[in-house]
């Protein structure tokens, strides 16, 4: 019986059916949740609004894999245009949210970078006199992150000096190929940080998931199921361990009852039926866009700017992660087709604040292949390196074939994350026109890309400018900020002590609603500059095990 | 001018022989290019729209149009010519591309920049971070 078949049998609780915790979301945070739950004894149900993922729909060993991935896999879900997405209306934002409906979530389209955040990333008002502290630290955090580590099957090397000391990870760090050594040489001339990439993609078969074969194709679905999505680190065993999951099920609404204490989720089913899941807990893992939009759609008359939103702070602070890519050619061969995809080495030089520079807080860089010859073109597909005033003849005929044959198999990317700064402005809100495919509002972003990020942004982009010159690039194309670059989503329910000034506190629960929970990166205060999934997973089972331990204590309805 | 004229006539100015490569039409027929436009339907609308014209234009005359009047049929027609050539093997070989590979390794081999002293000077120049105030 494979995971699958096993997750059909009795997922649907009976009617009427009181579960200890409802889940909204099979993504990386409420898969950590499922399974711990589950393991602890407790009764949980997981609604997921997407499907299992079909492994022979990855494209990446075929021959059409440029051609179909530019659509079937967009990152983007109003490219993407599945119905079990929800469109985001993009119309005020500089930059587009990103990200996947179905069992492992986003992480199903992410580059699987798998980077802790920093010390200084807790203590930002205590170190740079910005933003927020967290209300833990590295150290409390530590301890989940290398447990998760462990759950996902983490490929790298320890004793990076841009770290504090910690143990080895999983299993030893992939090659890292002609890419992430010619990156590393321009960071050496430089004298600058550089360290082999750390990935969620095992070098070896761990579990379900097999070795990595350095495919290149992590960003559109891995057909070798190698990178690690909680489809298969986590749900097998979830399943073992009792967790039910719905998929195709949309939650709408979160119910309440006269106490303000939640009383389940209502969702719509893959028949376009409402359903009722009732539930003593019940715990958000929608991500930085979705949680939000279903906080502000529930309420109802009692709470018409949205459930547990006393605060106003609901939907509020979106970070995003301004980004720019660097692009840069060598006359010697490459192979700059072959993965790993996410990190092949990463830079933390420029990570931490020095204020000489014009701007706070500070970037992680990741050296990545630059793939197929349709992509490196620049005719079409993502078009970031394509001025939208150019002729199209600049990117046809003769061009064509010179640019191709200048950068395909003798390039790589540089992609440069700056840390966001919260800001109000920058938010999410409930759109007024657009819908999704069950007449449920779309969400709105509204974002703009702020000074602190400009500076920032441009700072590394000269720098990085250096170090691939040191190492002997021929060509460089530079794109800042990226449009589709909003693949981390983070902030929108704030954690603190405050309930004035903040959603949840440091374990996630509502101030308003103390059976409700959010485990996703909604709650983070500040961004840091790194992928955020480590980070998200960590906290997530950091809250779960704060909840199995006082569910003694847990307010019900 | 019939659909198939039209599109190899547009897709050989897109791309011409040039040096070792082919030209579009050379080594990937219309046939082809109608098999890839199966892996995009969506496109299809766009892709018909495109070969429509006047067929006093020029290729390129088309395409400009193309460009500024009807950016969804250039996009469909741009799309479906590159991916084409891209996929024919004749184009890979040339190339040297032989597709996103299955690459075999050894996890425990000791990588190069442990032992050319590369990473070493990594940690030569010391930490990095800054650690938790207070600790």
């Amino acid at each position: 019986m494979n995971v699958e078949s096993l997750s059909e049998r009795g997922a649907r609780a009976r009617r009427d059916e009181e579960v200890d915790v409802a889940i909204v979301g099979a993504g990386p945070s409420g898969s950590v949740a499922a399974l711990h739950l589950a393991r602890a004894g407790l009764s949980v149900v997981v609604l997921e609004q997407g499907e299992w993922p079909e492994y022979n729909d990855y494209t990446g060993a075929r021959p059409e894999h440029e051609l179909v991935s530019t659509k079937l896999w967009h990152p983007n879900p109003n490219v993407r245009d599945n119905p079990n997405d929800y469109p985001v209306d993009n119309s005020t934002t500089d930059i587009n949210p990103l990200m996947f409906a179905g069992v492992g979530g986003s992480a199903t389209l992410y580059g699987a970078q798998w980077m802790h955040f920093l010390p200084s990333d807790f203590r930002v008002r205590s170190l740079d006199g910005v933003a927020e502290d967290w209300p833990f630290s590295y150290e409390d955090l530590l301890p989940y992150q290398l447990e998760i580590e462990r759950e996902v099957g983490v490929s790298g090397l320890a004793g990076d000096p841009a770290f504090p000391p910690r143990g080895p990870y999983p299993f030893p760090a992939l090659p890292i190929g002609s890419v992430g050594l010619r990156g590393a040489l321009g960071m050496e001339r430089m004298g600058w940080h550089w360290w082999p990439g750390s990935n969620a993609i095992p070098s070896e078969k761990f579990g379900e998931l097999n070795a990595c074969v350095r495919r290149g194709t992590c960003l559109t679905g891995c057909p070798e199921g190698a990178k690690s999505t909680t489809d298969r680190s986590h749900w097998p065993l979830a399943l073992k361990a009792g967790a039910r999951l719905v998929t195709r099920a949309r939650v709408k609404e979160v119910e309440t009852n006269e106490q303000g204490l939640a009383t389940g989720v209502v969702y719509v089913d893959a028949n376009g039926r409402d359903r009722r899941q009732r539930a003593k807990v019940v715990i958000l893992c929608a991500n930085g866009v979705g949680t939000p939009r279903l906080l502000l759609m529930s309420g109802g008359a009692k709470n018409p700017d949205g459930l547990a939103n006393s605060s106003g702070m609901v939907g509020k602070r979106l970070m995003m992660h301004p980004f720019a890519s660097i692009l840069a050619s060598y006359e010697d061969p490459l192979d700059s087709w072959r993965g790993p995809f996410g990190q092949q080495v990463y830079s933390l030089e420029f990570y931490e604040t020095d204020e000489r520079r014009g701007f706070v807080r500070g970037s992680k860089w990741n050296c990545m292949p630059s793939g197929g010859p349709v992509g490196v073109s620049g005719a079409i597909g993502s078009k970031v390196y394509v001025a939208e005033e150019g002729r199209f003849q600049d990117f046809w005929g003769a061009n064509l074939h010179e640019n191709v044959a200048r950068r395909f198999g003798h390039s790589l990317i540089w992609g440069i994350v700056g840390e966001d700064l919260p800001e109000e402005s920058n938010q999410v809100v409930l759109s007024k026109d657009l819908v999704d495919s069950d007449g449920l509002p779309a969400p709105q972003i509204v974002y703009k890309v702020n000074e602190n990020s400009n500076r920032l942004l441009q700072f590394n982009i000269d720098r990085c400018l250096e170090s691939v010159h040191a190492a002997g690039a021929i060509e460089t194309l530079v794109s800042t900020p990226v449009r589709e670059s909003g693949w981390h989503l983070i902030g929108t329910t704030v954690m603190g002590a405050d309930p004035k000034r903040s959603v949840v506190d440091q374990w996630g629960a509502c101030h308003d609603v103390p059976n409700l929970y959010i485990m996703d990166a909604s709650t983070f205060p500040t961004s840091g500059a790194t992928n955020p999934t480590a980070t998200i997973m960590a906290v997530a089972l950091r809250n779960t095990r704060r909840m199995i331990a006082e569910r003694r204590n847990q307010k019900v309805a | 001018m019939s659909k198939d004229k039209t599109f190899l006539a547009l897709a050989d100015f897109l791309i011409p022989a040039h040096g070792d490569m082919p030209a579009f039409g050379s080594v990937c027929s219309f046939a082809d290019a109608e098999k890839a436009l199966d892996f995009r339907v969506d496109l299809k609308e766009g892709f018909d729209r495109g070969l429509d014209g006047d067929p006093a234009l020029s290729a390129e005359a088309h395409l400009e149009r193309l460009n500024k009047e009807d950016g969804a049929a250039f996009s469909a027609v741009t799309t479906i010519a590159i991916c084409t050539y891209y996929m024919n093997p004749r184009v890979r070989e040339l190339l040297g591309y032989p597709g996103q590979e299955s690459v075999q390794y050894d996890s425990k081999a000791t990588q190069v920049y442990l032992t050319d002293g590369s990473l070493g000077h990594v940690l030569a120049r010391g930490r990095k971070y800054r650690p938790t105030p207070g600790l």
